[in-house]
């Protein structure tokens, strides 16, 4: 609950000092992680869902999402590829359900991909496939953000 | 977004029984049937609270209670942060809201379940009606606000030590003088002190006392001695420890 409630004391204070001030001037805000990270990862952390989306609902809405889905494994070779250790919050290790980084990463993230998939529905997200070449990806990403910009908001 | 659910789905109100969560609650932490009391003592600052609190343990403790006192931003976890983020000029008022809620939500974890586990009697020096008047005087929307509380358990007891603007402002003048925070500063409604503070407190007095019949608030007059409040304190958890099930000695 702490851990929920820092991220959103965090998030706060990026919204008013870092988020609105250039919306208001009419500028493109690219958020990297935005509510639905806290909504996937406390949830899993076993937070309420409804309680912790009452909590956020503060925030502005973004008017788009984007989510990159990859593969547990995938994300696993990636991250000890580029460092020796997996973090402990990242890993899940603060709930005790193994001893093993690499394993507790496993539960965690599942968990965590479970409630990213209920949240593409929820709230719309678009989802790109993440275990595909980077210029793959930012290609379609370009293309969503492009055909975002130029559907005129009502 | 609109949302239709009524506050009581989810959010602190009254109404809830005594000793189980608000609203969603901690859904890891089941709490039925703990054997522990929650005794809330609520009031602006400088009413007597914590003299009331100390002269209660003991009066607890002599009777064979073991006793746990928790209060307002005195978490391990966050009274440093806290401090820090009072001291710099930063703090808006979703971060001052959200940054209070951290401090309770670390305290009724480490702090208030275990102890009602184990059968203690929880002291708590203020209780989430000050972060809801706090909030509330500073135009946080009222309905969020008690659904973010929903994670709160319901006190058994809640004392309110009422006090007019006017004793207050002696009181606190004759202790430690008005503080910044206390004198809502924050609010900018003018430099100087005394006005702010009589502004802010007023409102904060609006604020409790809207509670009071939600949450079934026992209002005393904190104008009165400091032997009379406890007399009375006593009295009344005298006859509420009497009539609930005799908790586990655990001391």
């Amino acid at each position: 609950m702490t851990f929920s409630l820092l991220h959103a004391t965090d998030f706060a204070d990026r919204l008013l000092y870092k988020i609105v001030p250039p919306l208001k001037a009419g500028m493109i805000v690219l958020a990297d992680r935005y509510t639905y990270t806290a909504f996937a990862r406390d949830v899993a952390r076993g937070v309420h869902r409804q309680w912790v989306r009452d909590l956020y609902g503060f925030a502005v809405r973004p008017d788009l999402a984007v989510y990159f889905r990859v593969p547990i494994d995938v994300s696993l070779d990636r991250l000890l590829a580029r460092r020796v250790k997996l973090k402990f919050y990242e890993a899940g290790m603060d709930m005790g359900w193994s001893a093993n980084y690499t394993e507790s990463f496993r539960i965690f993230q599942t968990k965590v991909l479970d409630e990213y998939d209920q949240l593409v529905e929820e709230f719309g997200l678009q989802v790109i496939e993440a275990g595909s070449s980077i210029t793959d990806q930012q290609r379609d990403f370009r293309r969503l953000v492009s055909e975002n910009l130029e559907t005129p908001k009502s | 977004m609109t949302d239709q659910r009524p506050p009581e789905d989810s959010g602190a109100h009254g109404g809830v029984t005594p000793g189980q969560y608000y609203g969603h609650g901690l859904p890891y932490a089941a709490i039925d049937n703990y054997p522990g009391k929650i005794i809330a003592i609520e009031g602006t600052d400088g009413v007597g609270r914590s003299t009331q609190i100390a002269l209660l343990r003991e009066w607890l403790e002599v009777q064979g209670y073991g006793v746990v006192e928790t209060g307002w931003t005195r978490s391990q976890l966050m009274q440093p942060t806290i401090d820090l983020a009072k001291a710099s000029n930063t703090l808006n008022k979703l971060t001052f809201v959200l940054l209070y809620a951290c401090d309770f939500a670390d305290r009724l974890e480490k702090e208030i379940i275990p102890a009602l586990k184990a059968g203690f009697i929880v002291l708590a020096d203020r209780y989430i009606y000050t972060a809801i008047a706090r909030a509330g005087v500073r135009g946080v929307d009222s309905l969020w606000i008690r659904r973010l509380y929903g994670f709160a358990i319901a006190p058994h007891l809640v004392f309110y030590l009422r006090i007019d603007v006017d004793a207050l402002a002696r009181r606190v003048l004759e202790s430690s003088g008005m503080a910044y925070w206390e004198s809502g500063m924050d609010m900018k409604a003018g430099d100087d002190i005394w006005d702010s503070f009589r502004s802010y407190q007023r409102q904060l007095l609006k604020e409790y006392a809207s509670m009071a019949d939600e949450f079934g608030f026992r209002v005393l007059d904190g104008k009165k001695s400091v032997n009379s409040i406890q007399d009375e304190l006593r009295r009344q958890i005298g006859e509420f420890l009497a009539e609930s099930a005799s908790p586990r000695m655990t001391a």
